[in-house]
């Protein structure tokens, strides 16, 4: 059964312009010019229920909006959309207490006070009992870990300690999906596994479904089954991520610092992308050399500093994807 | 009915929840509330020294007002600025929270968006002017029931009012961008015109202090019904009440129609 549906989605904002310098300030202010700016264009796709989504793209694409429309935040200039069988712009206040959503960039606990006081808050909001609340934070408070973090003001956690009691706060009146708007953002390597892991539990356990937008790859690889890939409010690219990743995510930049100047033999898949005294950036071509190989190749050439691998922003992804013909091989969705 | 009952009773329990969590948060800095709190109360105290002064110089009446009378507009414009500001303090903020997008807080819960925008943040220094309207009442009307009855429905009419004159104002941001600055502007103009004496206003200016301007139904109608009781000024007074609280519910929920949520980060204080 569909948890989402999506059907020629639009939205489009409608945004003042302005020439350059104070003279055209005040042509502006007699006569304003205007331009719209389609921040989703004609979208359209189904998420069954239990599913985990990854709902990539670059800065800008349309991501957040999308999600923005799911929840009921912004109203559509035109599509359909069901969440739950519900209109979200209809029928906002009744969908809230079926969804929860995690924006990296905005907290739903209070900043001087600790998780504990917006625990109890939040479950008055969502009209849950006192016995059920109280259960079910022991229940998070143990899977997520935060004990001790419990009675700490928000504002003396660290980021990665604060989005493990934001994604707890979300769950508290167990949302049957769940909205993930770059929940890792600025998190570090560790904390953002650990965020992973619990997410993907939620999902093992309750069967919670889940709507991740990112533009971390390693977030979509990690999670996600299926990736719908969006760039300038159009969806690009609708696959498993298996697909995804064997057709246009194997690369991956290895930098590379020595102790001494260098001299690299040659090995297949390995291109250098920037080359200094000491040290030097390399792509791998995954499907040619494994990341395992290229380590160890590394290290044979000797004097290896610092080995750092990464992945190569999502910009580059999506350009590889224009390059393959993305447009197409979604079936013009 | 039964269910406007309900939802009444809901949006009372919804207020006092976020007082209970706003007031903790409050008093995670004492030293700073209390500080703050008298620090107002004192503040507003000065003015009673200028009255008494004016009053003493000039005698008798100030556009038919005696001393008493000024307090107690004084003390019913403090303590319901206060109250309003205590639990509602998010009305200063309504541009900012449309500008930033925080609104998307409010709007991904299942409860009154305005109701609770506006209820989720306190005011320190708004204790002071509270109290201040009590303890000036206290001193000048002492036991007197009519004058305290109307004071203590004053502050929640006047409260109300007052909240929806910022409401009214910092909604135009939905229609013509940021409004701050009439936002910040608008309550300030509406309470320059309730801490003086009716009688100085003649004309327009009257007119305009019952309909744009609300302020003869924030304090000047109060102290008359304290004064002199009459069921239909009181009556004109509810209903005057809720046709501006009415209008700015609707204004405001007409306008987040128009949201155009941003994407600043954002952190609950």
């Amino acid at each position: 059964m569909a948890a989402i549906e999506v059907e020629g989605l639009c939205k489009v904002f409608r945004t003042r312009i302005k020439e350059e310098g104070l003279k055209a300030s005040f042509r502006a202010l007699a006569r304003p010019a205007y331009k719209e700016v389609k921040a989703v264009d004609n979208i359209s796709f189904t998420v069954e229920q239990g599913e985990i989504l990854a709902f990539i793209g670059p800065n800008g694409a349309g991501k957040s909006t999308t999600i923005k429309m799911l929840t009921g935040i912004l109203h559509p200039t035109s599509g359909k959309v069901s969440v739950l069988g519900m209109g979200p712009a209809t029928q906002r206040r009744k969908l809230s207490y079926r969804i929860g959503t995690v924006f990296g960039q905005k907290s739903q606990l209070w900043f001087h006070l600790p998780p504990i006081d917006s625990f109890a808050l939040l479950g008055a909001i969502y009209d849950m009992d006192k016995a059920a609340l109280k259960k079910r934070i022991d229940e998070l408070t143990e899977r997520f870990e935060i004990g001790d973090l419990l009675k700490t003001p928000v504002r003396k956690l660290s980021l990665g300690q604060r989005i493990r009691c934001e994604v707890a706060a979300s769950l508290l009146h167990s949302p049957d999906i769940l909205f993930l708007d770059e929940p890792t953002i600025g998190l570090d390597v560790v904390v953002k596994h650990r965020i992973r892991e619990l997410i993907l539990q939620m999902n093992r356990e309750q069967g919670t479904t889940i709507f991740l937008t990112s533009h971390d790859t390693s977030d979509m690889e990690q999670l996600c089954r299926r990736a719908i890939v969006i760039d300038q409010g159009r969806i690009i690219l609708d696959v498993p991520v298996k697909k995804l990743k064997y057709d246009y995510m194997n690369r991956k930049i290895i930098a590379v610092r020595f102790t001494s100047e260098y001299k690299l033999s040659e090995l297949k898949g390995i291109t250098p992308e920037k080359s200094g005294r000491m040290g030097a950036r390399l792509s791998v071509d995954t499907r040619v050399c494994s990341i395992e190989e290229a380590m160890r190749w590394l290290i044979a050439q000797g004097g290896v500093a610092d080995i750092t691998v990464e992945d190569p922003p999502m910009e580059d992804i999506i350009a590889s994807i224009f390059e393959g013909g993305g447009r197409t091989l979604n079936g013009g969705r | 009915m039964h269910q406007h009952v309900v939802r009444a009773m809901n949006v009372f329990r919804l207020i006092g929840l976020y007082f209970k969590v706003n007031l903790a948060s409050a008093l995670e800095y004492r030293a700073s509330f209390l500080l703050q709190a008298f620090g107002m109360a004192l503040n507003n105290g000065s003015f009673v020294f200028f009255w008494y002064i004016a009053f003493s110089q000039i005698g008798g009446r100030i556009g038919g007002y005696d001393f008493n009378d000024v307090m107690f507009i004084w003390a019913l414009c403090s303590s319901a600025f206060g109250a309003s500001h205590i639990l509602f303090a998010n009305m200063n903020s309504i541009t900012r929270i449309i500008v930033s997008g925080e609104l998307d807080t409010f709007l991904l819960q299942p409860k009154d968006v305005l109701i609770s925008l506006l209820c989720s943040k306190t005011s320190l220094t708004a204790w002071g002017d509270f109290l201040y309207g009590f303890i000036l009442m206290a001193l000048t009307h002492g036991g007197d029931v009519p004058a305290w009855s109307m004071f203590l429905l004053g502050i929640v009419i006047g409260g109300l009012l007052m909240t929806a004159i910022s409401v009214t104002a910092h909604t135009l941001t939905f229609y013509l961008g940021d409004s701050s600055l009439i936002g910040g502007l608008a309550l300030e103009f509406v309470i320059s015109f309730c801490i003086y004496p009716e009688g100085i206003y003649r004309g327009l200016v009257r007119v305009l202090m019952l309909s744009v301007i609300p302020a003869s139904f924030i304090v000047h109608i109060p102290l008359k019904l304290a004064r002199h009781f009459s069921p239909g000024l009181l009556l004109l007074l509810f209903a005057a009440s809720a046709a501006y609280c009415g209008f700015a519910y609707v204004f405001f929920y007409r306008g987040l129609k128009r949201y155009e949520s941003g994407n600043l980060i954002i952190a609950r204080m």
